[in-house]
């Protein structure tokens, strides 16, 4: 194990700067990169949607005549325009266009290419739409009450994932249960109950989506801001019924997605605006939009959590009922019930489990991945649960955490027996960095405490592809179907490459972004592109390294064994001067290139013969461990909570882009402050957000952010991605709110018991009497 | 009923006719062509739009152009002759202050502007120079930590 400490600002050894900086870096600085909304057709046209006009209605008839009749529209879509086929993730039950009913605000019902946005706007507004208006159903625990009306009435008709388990309004419902908790729970020394609420909220991306669609003889070019081009392919192809062959999805620079641009969305409503027009068609939302819009937020969730203890601090059992909102539609969201199960258990020893979670429908907004999806909700609930029951039995809660928390050997909730890990090193290491020592002694003001919380997240294990091709100048393209958002595989990829073929990571380019060019991969999702991609990159290296050798031991007349490539030559080891550079060998116009894939990491093996619903993620594959700690300051007044010093320690494996590793963290952490005390979509009592800008949904700002120091804790971990790394972009995110919130009621000696934790619902907290619900 | 004005951007004068409601991020990224200032928000909420306008940042969606009739205006494209980077746009590279890069143009223009009027800021007013600009990736420690390293530059060589 090995340790790498990042300073804080104002530290008194600063960081000297890095040599390689991000390949897309000056085009980003210099302000001559294009993202999507950069770019300009001519003869483009522009799109806008009408979107539904209440949350729960059934459409009785669309008449589409005065909006066509606007001069300047050339377009005016909607269901009767495109095959008449459902999408969607693990349960297909979207359509592009609403036909018999829509379900949430943002639905779209028709779409419209004008000359100009304001026209086609106006036109949008001009369809008219006969509804019949249902009640909504805002409420997503409600919706499951067994006389609560369903919202897809149809729905044992669409397509679906054969482990799903549906029931009404409950689109997946799964449970986990190891041992027999309900017995367990009764023998327990203690026994502590808590019930924590969470409000959706969002990803916000600085850049608001945009798309371009244009068609060459029957196949159509998108050019999207997504984080997942390859699923976009697929939408497009799917919904408009097409071959896949005929789609091409091109991702100029992508301005942040966070999970938000994850999955098809908007691709095959632009598409076939430009089809019926026989023009370009542009797209570009409005900040509004990209609040409302897409069938893409953080999930709200309710979450009860039980747990019995020793007094000596043994989890004998945990029971757990939570209830997610999945709003509308699907999307990519329906293993949410499974993902929040696992956290609501944690990265702990737990004797006994039963846990339980739905994922109910609503006519909300669609739920589905935002950084870490479902993660730090339940563990904010979780941490903040087991400050509770540390508090019950008198234990400092960071000594619960010592002596609960899994390493090697230990047996997870569905039977997976972890490997090497370092949750307990990251709880040490955050303490260290925290000073948790001196809180204990009292060294901290009245109106400021610590909070500490652990969490986990997988690595997702799935095919992935890339080409290496040298170039006659001796440099090298990485080909490969991998996505850049700001996560830094531009500067990751080329490093692992790089050091394969005794190049440097300056000397690679990079192809990608472009479904037409790079093999199939999962995209910017999962935190998972080093840990797949870096793998076929690393692959298609080495059968490049070969072709080298080979080359150069030809060439040199030397054995491969006595070979080595080093500062871009092959060459003799221990005779560097008898050598031939790369270019020399990659110029002579025989192509050298390499591709690869490598062998899929599997999930540790578990027993989930008791759970329900099984979709697959029982066991987390090469799970990655968090600790973070806050000290936070909070005005008894007001109720406002200003985060003064974070300390983040991270099992992330080896890190293999240290400054790209350190970004994720600095962001992940800001994030997670932002939807502990300030981010929520607020909604009236239908369900319309009533928040969808940025005065009002409030990020956080370079004057709001703590310090915040990092410490990797680089652990061999086995089944790992390239090099032992594992991923990083969305752990941290898990456990900030919980640490903040275990913080907040050290000061004011209660948990907040909603998230976020405003000043609003601070202050009632602190100044509610004991014993008495907010 | 259109107006003409002429606009100075990055020192070419552009000599145009636009509409009286035209912001001057629409005039400079669509009229004039530089498409470097970035809309995210258009309610002058996250500053991915910041220009110089006669050397004071300004959110470009929430001002008109006509507004700008005659002025000196900089955007990003101009504070550097895209060779030699300026070293506020060096410093964002080598100090992690770029991710996904579309915040970066605006927050180089106001840290431009804070550094032209405060060369030895303190980290706080550092942080509140940039704090009109909104940075989902970077945690703004990257941003922070450049701008401090050119301050720290410049007082260097005094």
């Amino acid at each position: 194990m090995s340790v790498i400490d990042t300073p804080a600002q104002g530290s008194s050894t600063p960081e000297r700067p890095r040599a390689f900086i991000r390949p897309d870096g000056k085009e980003k600085v210099t302000g001559l990169g294009r993202y999507t909304a950069d770019l300009t057709f001519t003869g483009q046209l522009h799109a806008a949607f009408r979107y539904a006009d209440h949350p729960h209605a059934r459409i009785v008839s669309i008449d589409t005549s005065r909006a066509k009749a606007l001069p300047g529209v050339f377009a005016v879509v909607t269901h009767e325009d495109v095959p008449d086929v459902r999408y969607g993730g693990m349960t297909q039950d979207r359509r592009l266009f609403a036909k018999e009913k829509v379900l949430w605000e943002g639905d779209v019902v028709a779409g419209v290419a004008a000359r100009t946005v304001e026209i086609a706007r106006q036109a949008a507004a001009l369809v008219e739409v006969e509804y019949e208006v249902l009640p909504a159903q805002p409420d997503y625990v409600a919706n499951m009450a067994p006389d609560a009306p369903v919202l897809h009435e149809g729905w044992a008709e669409y397509g679906a994932d054969e482990n799903l388990v549906r029931d009404g309004n409950v689109m997946s419902r799964y449970v986990i249960a190891k041992g027999d908790a309900d017995a367990a729970m009764a023998g327990a020394d203690v026994v502590v109950k808590s019930h924590y609420v969470s409000d959706a909220s969002q990803g916000v991306p600085i850049e608001p989506r945009a798309l371009v669609a244009q068609w060459t003889g029957d196949s159509v070019t998108v050019w999207s801001s997504t984080q997942v081009p390859f699923a976009a392919r697929s939408g497009v192809a799917h919904t408009l019924q097409i071959p896949e062959s005929k789609v091409r999805i091109v991702v100029p620079l992508l301005g942040g997605g966070f999970g938000s641009k994850c999955d098809f969305h908007f691709e095959a409503h632009v598409a076939i605006l430009a089809k019926v027009t026989r023009r370009p068609v542009r797209l570009v939302f409005t900040r509004k939009e990209e609040f409302v819009a897409p069938d893409h937020r953080r999930e709200g969730m309710d979450i009860e959590l039980e747990t019995g203890v020793t007094r000596d601090g043994r989890i004998v059992a945990r029971r757990g009922r939570m209830v997610l909102d999945k709003g509308a539609y699907t999307g990519e969201g329906g293993f949410f019930a499974q993902m929040a199960a696992m956290h609501a258990c944690g990265p702990y020893k737990l004797d006994t489990v039963r846990v339980e979670a739905f994922l109910n429908y609503s006519t909300n907004q669609p739920a589905a991945s935002i950084r870490a999806p479902t993660a730090p909700q339940a563990c904010w609930a979780l941490e903040q649960h087991l400050d509770e029951v540390a508090a019950a039995i008198g234990m400092d809660p960071v000594e619960l955490r010592r002596r609960t928390l899994v390493a090697e050997g230990d047996e997870g909730p569905a039977g997976q027996v972890f490997e090497k890990i370092g949750a307990k090193e990251t709880l040490e290491a955050a303490l260290e960095l925290i000073g948790y020592d001196a809180y204990l002694r009292g060294e901290l003001p009245d109106d400021e405490a610590v909070g500490v919380a652990c969490g986990w997240w997988p690595c997702f294990g799935v095919p992935s592809g890339a080409y290496v091709k040298l170039n006659g100048d001796g440099t090298a393209t990485i080909v490969t179907g991998a996505q850049e958002n700001g996560s830094g595989s531009v500067m990751g990829l080329p490093i692992l490459a790089a050091e394969i073929l005794g190049m440097s990571p300056s000397d690679f380019s990079i192809n990608y972004q472009d479904t037409d060019a790079g093999p199939w991969d999962m995209g910017s999702s999962g935190s998972q592109t080093t840990f797949n991609n870096g793998r076929a990159v690393v692959e298609a290296a080495q059968e490049v390294r070969a072709k080298l050798l080979a080359m150069g031991a030809e060439k040199l007349e030397a054995d491969v064994a006595d070979l080595e490539l080093a500062d871009g030559t092959v060459r003799v080891k221990g005779a560097p001067e008898t050598s031939v550079t790369i270019a020399d060998l990659a110029g002579t116009g025989e192509p050298i290139l390499g591709k690869g894939s490598g062998e899929v990491p599997e999930a540790a093996a578990s027993d989930a013969s008791a759970c329900v619903g099984s979709l697959g993620m029982e066991s987390f594959l090469a799970p990655q461990l968090i600790t973070h700690a806050a000290r936070v300051k909070v005005d008894r007044d007001t109720g406002v909570v200003r985060v003064l010093d974070f300390a983040a320690a991270h099992d992330s494996g080896v890190i293999v882009n240290k400054v790209g590793a350190d970004g994720q963290v600095y962001g992940g952490v800001m994030m997670g402050i932002g939807q502990a005390l300030t981010e929520a979509t607020w909604t009236d009592e239908e369900g319309r957000q009533k928040n969808p800008g940025l005065l009002d949904y409030k990020l956080q700002t370079a004057s709001d952010g703590p310090r915040i120091q990092i410490r990797w804790i680089e652990i061999e971990t086995p089944n790992a991605g390239p090099k032992g790394s594992k991923g990083v972009g969305e752990p941290p995110s898990v456990p900030t709110s919980g640490a903040v919130g275990n913080a907040i009621a050290k000061v004011i000696g209660r948990h907040v018991d909603q998230l976020p934790m405003t000043a609003e619902r601070v202050w009632l907290a602190a100044n509610s009497p004991a014993g008495e619900d907010q | 009923m259109a107006v003409d004005i002429t606009l100075s951007v990055n020192g070419v004068p552009y000599p145009l006719t636009v509409d009286p409601h035209a912001s001057l991020l629409h005039t400079v990224r669509g009229d004039v062509g530089l498409t470097g200032s970035k809309e995210g928000c258009d309610d002058s909420e996250c500053g991915a739009c910041m220009m110089l306008v006669d050397g004071r940042p300004v959110n470009a969606c929430s001002y008109l152009a006509v507004q700008a009739d005659g002025s000196d205006v900089t955007t990003v494209e101009g504070l550097s002759d895209g060779e030699t980077l300026a070293p506020l746009q060096e410093a964002f590279l080598t100090r992690g202050g770029v991710q996904c890069g579309f915040c970066t143009p605006g927050m180089l223009v106001s840290a431009t502007a804070l550094l032209d009027r405060t060369p030895n800021p303190s980290e706080d007013e550092i942080r509140t120079a940039v704090s009109g600009n909104l940075c989902r990736c970077t945690g703004y420690d990257g941003i922070v930590k450049a701008i401090a390293a050119v301050a720290a530059e410049r007082a260097a060589q005094g």
